[in-house]
């Protein structure tokens, strides 16, 4: 019982690192439409300017974080402004932006293997507490409970933002149709930069925590995130984070679960086994009332 | 003449790769050509794949056989697949495909007794250059008599509108699954020729990279023309080899940069039929466009009744 309750906690644990990184991509999706296969590339980059605080200027690991998140931010601005924006008017639909992003994941993707020469860094120990928490019985590391602390709460304050702000009503208008929301009176282009710096920011700091709690700071982290997430917004649902919160927990703790009592070769094929059957039996997602309108 | 000669040489291997790539991208065009945005092509290439590599280990198939059979087992699971897919609105279909061959890789990598595991499988060599010339030229010309067909005017009209295409008695699920079909059976042989040429294939041969650039491939060369999804292969494999030779890691960078130039400024690809009619029919002289037009539905008229 006490190993199940450990493994479900660490479930949770990886699965918090998913949903923070499932929530940009998902509120790209649902906003403007792009399903950013890039995205992932934002959370190497996040963790690699991270990185660079830390080693170059010798930056405790909190400004270090926001260090990375911010440039993580600014360069989703700097691809949707490069990439996206352009397409907008041509109306090439979720097509030309899925080629345009496939296009700028190899470049940046390119320019992550250049910076760590093909292999995987990390933060230099001592970068941020490694100590294991007691929780009762069970134990995590530091670095776990930040994620799962840091899912709950920038899911609860999406929420809020996004349900009770003139921001967030703001961006669900322009989801739901970019032109009717300008008639009424919303600044279509700022609720653009604001969303692509958002969900970018958002994938840096996945990246940060995922970097942190496994090591793994390189080019093949940021695609798995972006598969992860994928899935996770898939099952959860489009355009609401409770529901890609509750997809992203769902992943990590099956992941976690079927590793530790199934096998550990079939890890992957749970999750994207459960995103295949998720996508033929319930599109929209397993906790999403939400139509998707627009892509 | 000499000097053609001299880069075909130097580019040979390249060519060659170009040309697999290029049924790749054919298989995904075919798909796309009636509206199914599929990346399963990297899925239907390491069924065709596999089935060749066990089949020539354990029975001594020839090439003939191995492209006879990857294209039957390609052809197979995608109608399995079809099934399923077709059902879903685009969007999901484009998201399935993708986790399609994220799946498959799992399963590559977790029957080894079929497929050699993470290990891979290696085979022997059969294929030369010509055979690859051949079987793209064959392939080549199905699209080009499909494209003129009632099948590929039928194909047609389930891109632009579907509502339209049914209200004109054509099935669009039908329609959609041949191109489903026909997708499979070319991404099958395209994975045996793939495997041929490559004497290793392993879990990462026909993977998420592998169906996310043919795609681009496609768009690059033009999506509303089967001769496109070659052109924007070979391009694609060309380009960061010529690049290498003057820029030594940055041919990578190369080919994403044109994706997204190409994306945003010549979002029809480079082969684009529509261009190229607006270029017989002269470009808006005022005094010719009756009889441009007239010649245009003359030619229209010609198609629907073919």
């Amino acid at each position: 019982m006490t190993l199940f309750l450990q493994q479900l906690l660490n479930g949770v644990a990886l699965g918090s690192t998913y949903a923070l990184f499932a929530f940009g991509f998902g509120l790209v999706f649902a906003t403007l439409g792009i399903l950013n296969i890039a995205h992932g590339m934002f959370a190497s980059w996040g963790a690699l300017i991270a990185l660079w605080g830390v080693d170059e200027y010798d930056l405790p690991f909190i400004p270090a974080v926001v260090v990375g998140v911010i440039g993580a931010g600014l360069l989703g601005v700097a691809v949707d402004r490069l990439a996206f924006n352009p397409l907008r008017k041509r109306g090439t639909g979720l097509l030309g932006t899925i080629i345009t992003s496939i296009g700028v994941a190899i470049i940046l993707g390119t320019l992550v293997d250049r910076f760590t020469g093909h292999r995987t860094k990390r933060y230099p120990s001592g970068t941020f507490s490694e100590d294991l928490v007691d929780i009762g019985s069970l134990n995590l590391q530091f670095i776990q409970i930040v994620n799962i602390i840091a899912a709950f709460t920038i899911a609860a304050g999406l929420y809020v933002v996004m349900r009770h702000t003139r921001m967030g009503a703001g961006i669900r208008a322009v989801g739901y149709d970019p032109d009717a929301a300008a008639i009424s009176g919303v600044n279509a282009g700022r609720v653009i930069l604001l969303t692509a710096f958002l969900a970018a920011a958002l994938a840096g700091f996945a990246g940060v925590l995922s970097g942190a709690a496994t090591s793994n700071i390189s080019r093949g982290m940021g695609d798995a995130l972006l598969f992860k997430g994928f899935a996770a917004v898939v099952v959860g649902g489009f355009g609401d984070v409770r529901g890609t919160l509750a997809g992203g927990l769902l992943i990590g703790v099956a992941e976690v679960m079927g590793a530790q009592y199934i096998s550990s070769s079939f890890r992957d094929a749970i999750t994207f086994g459960l995103l295949f059957a998720v996508l033929l039996v319930r599109p929209r997602g397993l906790f999403s009332e939400l139509e998707l309108k627009r892509a | 003449m000499i000097a053609f000669l001299d880069i075909f040489s130097d580019y040979r291997a390249t060519f060659t790769f170009g040309l697999i790539y290029g049924l790749f991208a054919l298989a995904t065009y075919a798909s796309l050509a009636t509206g199914v945005l599929s990346m399963a092509a990297a899925t239907f290439g390491a069924f065709g794949g596999f089935s060749y590599a066990r089949l020539q280990a354990d029975h001594d198939i020839g090439l003939l056989g191995g492209l006879v059979a990857g294209l039957l087992a390609g052809a197979a699971i995608a109608w399995i697949l079809s099934f399923v897919l077709l059902r879903l609105s685009s969007h999901y279909v484009a998201m399935a495909t993708i986790a399609l061959v994220l799946i498959t890789r799992v399963f590559v990598v977790n029957l080894p007794s079929l497929t050699g595991g993470p290990n891979g499988t290696g085979l022997v060599r059969q294929s030369t250059l010509w055979w690859v010339l051949g079987v793209t030229a064959v392939c080549l010309f199905v699209f080009w008599r499909l494209a003129n067909s009632r099948y590929g005017l039928a194909a047609t009209a389930v891109r632009e509108d579907p509502q339209a295409a049914s209200t004109l008695g054509v099935s669009v699920r039908h329609i959609q699954r041949v191109s489903l079909v026909l997708s499979g059976a070319i991404g099958g042989v395209a994975g045996v020729l793939m495997a041929d040429q490559l004497q290793f294939i392993g879990p990462n041969t026909f993977y998420i990279d592998l169906a996310f650039t043919m795609l681009a491939a496609v768009v690059l060369g033009g999506a509303y023309h089967w001769f496109g999804a070659i052109v924007g292969a070979i391009v694609f494999r060309f380009l960061p080899e010529i690049l290498s030779d003057y820029i030594d890691d940055g041919h990578e960078i190369a080919n994403g940069i044109l994706l997204v130039i190409i994306m945003i400024y010549l979002p029809r690809g480079i082969v684009d039929p529509r261009r190229r009619k607006q270029r017989e029919h002269g470009l808006g002289s005022k005094r010719k466009s009756a009889k441009a037009d007239a010649a245009l539905a003359h030619d229209q008229a010609e198609a629907v009744t073919s």
